[in-house]
Formats: structure tokens, C-alpha cells, sequence
């Protein structure tokens, strides 16, 4: 490059000093001057100064830099004709100097902006300095003129600090342009050719096409000259200072301005990380290629949201991704949730301050989908029913009192972690339920109670899944007080529970249980008086207990033969003395009770052998009283 | 019958009826006359069946106490209860009885104030009363006698008394209702335990050899004898 250059000043000084001798000989102008030392005879005076327009202005002339400039070989009156060194001043009307003279290929200097600038404006008359030397001396030639405030902002810059220059921008030489709309995303896009590929694609380049030219570009965002490193300067606000505006979004849909201005209060404006917004429009909508949200590239398409939200909260959506929830989505079942369903858009909140996910708001939010049948429940059917059940139980109940430990959806099936109770990982897994309603604060008493019970060990040891625990007795969602003022109806609904598996043939003979539990307490006085409507008679649980119910084998069990005093003198104070030497619940009468069996066989065979006599008595009797009567009547 | 003997027939008739109504409403609590009963009774039927059983127990206990002190110390108890006793003539009667019943001799034993069928049924009343009275109270005061006989007594003492009460309530119907209303020498009804008498025809009929004992000491034209 530099040897073109030079070549070229070689060619051009000695086709000026050609064109030069022609005009010599050809006498169309004359000269005085024979040489330069006649003129530095003055000029080179310090003090030598001249009167131009009133002004005193000084017509010293350094010769070492001018002999040092790139016009070094160049004499003063190839520049400065007409010039007659008797005359002071030298003519009345100076000439121009008239550099196209010799520099007559100067291209696109008439284009340019600078078109109208003279020479003088970039190059020092006496000091005109090599190609290479004015790339040295960068900026400072620009910032003569350009000293505006936003442009000396540039020296603030990022791309001052990694040596980006004017030119580098607005091109070097005389061809300097204006970057603006039509061209910005050329010039930065030649540095910054992803970013503007990206933009290319966005909706803000959609938006460009569609308005004519007026949609947003680089610097609309970015800024210009005081361009700052590339976070920063376009954080949020850079976004917001358009999109807030109500004039250029209008209405109250998505993606109008108020739509977007909930962003201020939310939870990712509301905190900050290292002074700025803990999360900005850029976090989630990306950067250059920015789509709306029902683009299939938006990053904040329903599909794509954990990929996108994940960036920051990885570990909650990798639990999402699990869930139930989260492999329909991956599914592409459109109406499986995400991210921003619950949390909301703009306007996300923790957790903690978010109305929509308060506790109790939240029941609506899953009740918007899992209503009454609307998602077949896979595991149970017609449970879906019961979901709403949901509304009428106790927990409900204690949320809407204000009670907040009570729980709502989440803490029981899991916020993001939501699985289906069939799976194994599930909250509400056969093995796992009991420690999710035990959880601290909630039932822990009556999980320590139900550890190490027959119905737990079952599960947990035997890994026998018709054991019951906490919703088999309790139910899922319609989870009532147990303690209801009708003793009666209790009593009633405890033994029909009890009997769902003890008096069913299925389970009893799957399970080995025993055969006649509930058929012996139905005959039994106790089951008898419940039956008659009796307020008070012992139910199933008033012997063996709710949630510790163990084996009569079992030291601990309420029904252990030496705790049955104790547990009988719960109602019948005066039974303490009780002593038991036979089986409650009889199987077997002959085995379990021979001394009741005796007695039994005893009196059936009393009263079919009386009874039968007297019957037979009686016929024998009416027969001959009859023939009697009527041999009488004859 | 005197009227002192047809208020202890009233009084052990009574308490009879209640207790077998209300001892067989607890074994079979979901009979439809049970729910009738319960439904008129409302919502403590329950305990109020409980509650009548034990009265009519009492008073059932009572007459029982009192009928022991009228066949020990009254004059025409303690010949009551003499012409209750079985005797050799008992044996020999029924033994008739069944030949003419089934159809092998034509002559019907002739009886005293009490047949073979009166005699056994007082005892049934008897053992019954004392049986029930027995196993009733030990389940009346279940706490006390749990200790006493522990859970294997109380079982017992539930058999007997639920198998006892089927025996009498069936005895009762099938043999006393039959000859006091169905037996064709009666129909519609005996009416002796409410008026104290039967006919001389009646007594020709059922009690001849009592018939006999009594004409000897009162005179013939007298056309009602007490029984």
C-alpha cells in the first residue's frame, strides 16, 4: 500500500514538475521566485506577522517541518504562484493555494461529507504529513473539528479502549461518510458480523423493513460514539427506552408498553447482582436476535423457556425437565405449562411476594388445568373428581384462614419436581408419602407414630403396596378432620374404612390376613351397638389405635395382651382387672374358643330337639283334638 | 288364678315380651322392625333399648323374687308349687299321652291340676329365669365380671344368653301360644290368665282328676271352679 502511495508521490511530483516547465516555457503564468531561500529570507522570522482583516497574524514559516513533511521536496512557489517577492504583501488578491493542481485524483472527496472542508481543515499547510503519519496521529486530527461532547465521549469508549479509530467507522482518506440508519448495520457489521447476521434475523430488523427505515439499528441500542462495553450500555434501559413508550406500543396486550413496563417491579428488575438488574431483557430475550415470543426461535417460546430460564435457575429446571410437566412440554403437548405460566412474564415474582403463586392463589392456578376430568388422571380413575375435592378440605380450609403452614398444591406433589404419584421419585410414591405429610411442621407426630406400624413396615419393608398409608385411610385431596362431632358416623366411616381391605377377600386372601375380623366384630357387642346406632361403642381404632396399629404379637401394640387392660379401661374404667385367654376377633370357634363352641353346639342342639318335640307335639295334638271335634259333632 | 297369681303371670308376660323384643333389637340391629322402632324412638334408641331391657329385667327379677317367697311362705303357693312338682303319675301320663297321640289307644290320660305340658313348661320358666338372670347380669355389669371370668366368661355368658333367649322366646311361641290360642279346644284364646277361671266343661276336658278333687269339697250346682 504505503509503496503505491509512494510511487504515486513519486509519479505526481515529477508530472507536476513536467506540467510545471511546460508552463514555463509556455509562459502562462510567471514567477518571481527563484528559490525557496528567497522566501525564507522573511518567512523564516519568527516575529514576521502580517495584517489580515485587522488581525495581526504571524507569517513564520518553520522550515526544518516543512522541509520534514511530506512536501519536503516541494518549493514554495509551486504551491504559492503569482507571487512577487518586492510586492508586500505579495499581491493584493493571493491566489488560492490550489492543491488539485497536483493532487487532481482525489476520489470520492466530492461525495464525502467533507466535501466542503478545505484542505487546510485535516492537512497544516507547511506541515502536510505522510500517509503513514496521519494514520499515527489517529483521532486528534478529527476531534479538531469534531469536538462536540458526544463524540469526545468516544474517548470513553470500548472501542477507543481496544483501538478502534474514527476511520475504522467513518473511512479513512477523503472518502469519509456519515454512519446512520441506512448503512450502521454495514459499518459495525464489518467488525461485527454475527451480531449482525443475528439482527438481520430479528424482529427488530422486521420491524425496520415494515416502518421504512425507522426501526431500531446497532446504535439505537448500543449507542454511538459513547458505546460502552456491550452489557452495560444496552442493559435494559437501552430495551426500555422505546419499548416503554406508549406511543410506539400501545393497548395492554402482550408486547405493549405496559405489558413490559411490570418489568420494573418484578422480581429480576427489583434485585440487583453487581449493580445491575439480576436479570435484563437481553437475559431472556436474547440479545441481537431478539423474536417475539410465538417465533420458534424466541428464546422465550413456551418450548424453549427452560433452556432459557435454566441459564440462571439450572437447578429448578433441571427438576422441571423431570417432572411430568416438563416431558409433556418436551413432548410438544401445547398445553403442558411452563415456566412463565406459573410465574408470570414481565411482571415474574419471587415465589414470597408473588400474588399468583401464594399459596393460595396458587390452587387456581393448578385448578385451571387439573379441573373436574379435563386431564385424565392416569393412575386413578375418576380421581380427577376429587381435585376439586381439594377446595373442601381441611388444608384448604386453614389456608384461606390464613393459616400458611397449611398446604397448598405444591407442598405436597412438589413445585418443579411435580411427578405423577406412580413414580417411584414422586412426593406422593407409596413409599414416600408418608414423609412428605410428615414433613416438618406439618404431621410429624403422626408420622413417628406410624413408623414401625404393621401398615408402614409393610411398605417399606415387605414392599407390599396394598399396605396402606396416609391417603388410603385419609384420601387425596378432600382431606377431612377426622375428629367430626357425630361420633356415630365416624365410628361408622372408621370400619368402613378398615373393612375397604380387612373385610376384602381380594386383599385378605392376597395378604394372608386374617379371615373373620370384620365379620367377628360385626357380631360382636361392640359392632352390634354401632350398628344398632349406639353413640359410644368401640370402633375399629379405639383398640388397635390410628397410625401405630401393630400386631397383638407386637410388645408395643395397643392389643398386646398385656396393654389390653389398659386400652379396654379407655372406655371401661372398671375393667382394668380384665384378664383375656382367648382370641378376640374368633376365626375359628372350635380352636380360638372351644369352651363358647361348646356351648354353642349345646344349645343348637337343645333347641332343635325341643323345639322339634313341641312342633310335633302340637301337630299330633291339633289332629286329635280335630278327630275329636268331629266325631263329637256326629 | 288368683288375682295376685294373674298379676305375677301379667308381670312375667310383660317383661318377657319387652325383653325379647328389645334383647333380640341388639342382635339383630338392621331388621326391619328394628329400624322401624329405632326411627319412632329417634336418636338414642339405642341407649333406650339398653335402658328398657334392664328395667323389664328388674321387674322380671322381681316377680321372680316374689313368686320364690309365694310358693315358700303363702299357703296357696306352697301348693302350687307342690302340684307343680313332677311326679310318678308324670312319667305314666306321658307315656299314655304319646300312644294316644299318635293314634295307638283312644284314651287320653286324664290329668290333675297340671299336665306333663304345664309342669315342664313352669320348669322351662324356671331354669330360663334363672339362666338369663344369671349370664344377663354378668354382662349387665361387664366391667366388674371381665375381671371376675375374664374375656372367655364373657363370650360364654354372651352364648348362653343369646341361645337361651332363642330356646324360651321359641318355646314360648311354638308350645305356650299354641294352647293358649291356636289349640282348637280354645280358639281364639284361653282365657283363664285374665279371668282367673275356666268352665267345668273345661275342666271336664283338661283337668278331670282336679275336677274330681274339687267336687268333693265344693257343690256341684257351683257352675265355675277355680283352677
Amino acid at each position: 500500500m504505503t509503496i503505491i502511495i509512494r510511487y504515486s508521490a513519486v509519479a505526481c511530483t515529477v508530472l507536476f514538475i513536467g506540467f510545471l516547465f511546460l508552463a514555463v516555457t509556455e509562459n502562462t503564468s510567471v514567477s518571481f521566485v527563484d528559490s525557496d531561500e528567497d522566501c525564507y529570507a522573511c518567512h523564516e522570522d519568527k516575529d514576521l506577522t502580517a495584517d489580515r482583516d485587522g488581525k495581526k497574524v504571524s507569517m513564520f514559516i518553520d522550515k526544518k517541518k516543512a522541509d520534514a513533511s511530506a512536501h519536503g521536496g516541494v518549493e514554495c512557489r509551486d504551491c504559492h504562484i503569482n507571487y512577487n517577492p518586492d510586492d508586500i504583501p505579495h499581491t493584493k488578491s493571493p491566489a488560492k493555494v490550489d492543491c488539485q493542481s497536483c493532487h487532481d485524483d482525489l476520489k470520492g472527496i466530492q461525495q464525502s461529507v467533507h466535501a466542503k472542508v478545505e484542505c487546510a481543515g485535516c492537512h497544516k499547510p507547511h506541515e502536510i504529513k505522510t500517509v503513514k503519519q496521519m494514520k499515527e496521529s489517529g483521532n486528534d486530527e478529527c476531534y479538531d473539528c469534531h469536538n462536540r461532547k458526544g463524540v469526545k465521549q468516544f474517548t470513553n469508549s470500548i472501542h477507543d479502549k481496544n483501538g478502534v479509530k474514527c476511520e475504522d467507522c467513518h473511512k479513512a482518506g477523503h472518502g469519509i461518510v456519515k454512519v446512520n440508519k441506512s448503512n450502521e448495520q454495514a459499518v459495525c457489521g464489518k467488525c461485527h458480523s454475527k451480531s449482525k447476521m443475528a439482527l438481520a434475523n430479528s424482529v427488530h430488523s422486521t420491524a425496520m423493513s415494515q416502518t421504512g427505515g425507522r426501526g431500531p439499528t446497532c446504535t439505537d441500542c448500543h449507542g454511538s460514539h459513547a458505546i460502552l462495553s456491550s452489557k452495560i450500555s444496552i442493559e435494559s434501559e437501552g430495551c426500555l427506552k422505546c419499548h416503554l413508550n406508549e406511543k410506539m406500543f400501545p393497548g395492554e396486550e402482550k408486547g405493549s408498553a405496559k405489558f413490559v413496563s411490570r418489568y420494573k417491579t418484578s422480581v429480576h428488575a427489583s434485585i440487583t447482582k453487581n449493580d445491575v438488574e439480576a436479570a435484563g431483557c437481553v437475559d431472556c430475550h436474547g440479545d441481537h436476535m431478539v423474536h417475539e415470543a410465538d417465533n420458534p426461535q424466541a428464546s422465550t417460546l413456551r418450548a424453549r423457556q427452560m433452556e432459557t430460564c435454566g441459564k440462571c435457575h439450572s437447578d429448578v429446571v433441571s427438576k422441571f425437565r423431570r417432572s411430568k410437566h416438563g416431558q409433556e412440554l418436551a413432548n410438544g403437548n401445547k398445553d403442558a405449562p411452563t415456566c412463565t405460566d406459573c410465574h408470570g412474564e414481565h411482571d415474574i415474582k419471587s415465589t414470597f411476594s408473588a400474588n399468583e403463586l401464594s399459596k393460595i392463589n396458587l390452587v387456581d392456578k393448578c385448578l385451571n388445568c387439573h379441573k373436574d376430568g379435563k386431564i385424565t388422571h392416569k393412575t386413578y380413575l375418576g380421581e380427577e373428581e376429587l381435585i376439586t375435592g381439594y377446595k373442601e378440605s381441611e388444608h384448604y380450609k386453614a389456608l384461606q384462614e390464613g393459616n400458611l403452614n397449611a398446604p397448598t398444591c405444591s407442598d405436597c406433589h412438589g413445585a418443579h419436581e411435580m411427578e405423577n404419584a406412580a413414580s417411584v421419585d414422586s412426593k406422593l410414591s407409596k413409599r414416600n408419602l408418608a414423609k412428605t405429610c410428615g414433613q416438618a411442621n406439618c404431621h410429624g407426630k403422626e408420622l413417628d407414630e406410624y413408623v414401625g406400624s404393621i401398615h408402614e413396615t409393610g411398605i417399606t419393608i415387605k414392599g407390599n403396596y396394598d399396605s396402606p398409608t396416609c391417603n388410603d385411610c385419609h384420601g387425596n385431596h378432600v382431606i377431612s378432620k377426622k375428629d367430626i362431632d357425630d361420633k356415630l358416623e365416624k365410628s361408622k366411616g372408621v370400619i368402613r374404612m378398615c373393612s375397604n381391605c380387612h373385610a376384602s377377600l381380594e386383599i385378605i386372601e392376597r395378604n394372608d390376613l386374617p379371615t373373620k375380623i370384620f365379620e367377628s366384630y360385626k357380631e360382636s357387642f361392640h359392632g352390634l351397638a354401632t350398628r344398632g346406632g349406639m353413640q359410644e361403642a368401640a370402633n375399629c381404632e379405639s383398640c388397635h389405635g390410628n397410625h401405630n396399629i401393630r400386631p397383638s404379637t407386637d410388645s408395643l401394640s395397643t392389643v398386646f395382651k398385656s396393654n389390653l387392660p389398659q386400652t379396654c379401661g379407655n372406655c371401661h374404667p372398671g375393667a382394668t382387672q380384665a384378664f383375656f385367654t382367648t382370641k378376640i376377633h374368633i376365626e375359628d370357634a372350635r380352636k380360638d374358643s372351644p369352651f363358647v363352641y361348646v356351648v354353642t353346639v349345646f344349645y343348637i342342639t337343645l333347641i332343635i330337639g325341643l323345639i322339634g318335640f313341641m312342633l310335633l307335639h302340637n301337630i299330633l295334638d291339633y289332629r286329635r283334638k280335630i278327630q275329636l271335634k268331629k266325631s263329637d259333632g256326629i | 288364678m288368683t288375682k295376685n297369681e294373674r298379676i305375677q303371670h301379667f308381670l312375667l308376660l310383660s317383661s318377657f315380651i319387652v325383653l325379647v323384643i328389645t334383647g333380640f333389637a341388639l342382635k339383630f340391629p338392621e331388621a326391619w322392625w328394628v329400624r322401624m322402632l329405632s326411627a319412632a324412638i329417634g336418636e338414642n334408641a339405642f341407649e333406650a333399648r339398653g335402658l328398657v331391657h334392664r328395667i323389664a329385667s328388674v321387674v322380671m327379677i322381681a316377680a321372680s323374687l316374689y313368686h320364690l317367697y309365694y310358693v315358700s311362705f303363702t299357703p296357696r303357693g306352697r301348693q302350687l308349687i307342690k302340684d307343680f312338682f313332677p311326679a310318678k303319675s308324670d312319667v305314666s301320663d306321658f307315656k299314655n299321652a304319646m300312644k294316644y297321640l299318635i293314634g295307638r289307644s283312644d284314651d287320653r290320660p286324664l290329668y290333675g291340676r297340671f299336665s306333663y305340658i304345664e309342669k315342664m313348661e313352669y320348669w322351662a320358666v324356671v331354669w330360663g329365669t334363672v339362666i338369663m338372670g344369671a349370664t344377663g347380669f354378668v354382662l349387665w355389669f361387664k366391667d366388674f365380671f371381665f375381671g371376675v371370668v375374664g374375656n372367655v366368661g364373657m363370650d360364654i355368658a354372651t352364648a348362653i344368653h343369646y341361645y337361651e333367649a332363642i330356646l324360651a322366646s321359641l318355646a314360648i311361641v311354638v308350645w305356650h301360644f299354641y294352647f293358649v290360642f291356636l289349640n282348637p279346644d280354645v280358639r281364639p284364646m284361653n282365657k283363664a290368665w285374665l279371668s282367673g277361671f275356666l268352665t267345668r266343661e273345661e275342666m271336664e276336658h283338661e283337668h278331670p282328676l282336679e275336677l274330681q278333687k274339687l267336687a268333693g269339697e265344693i257343690p256341684d250346682k257351683k257352675e265355675n271352679i277355680k283352677s
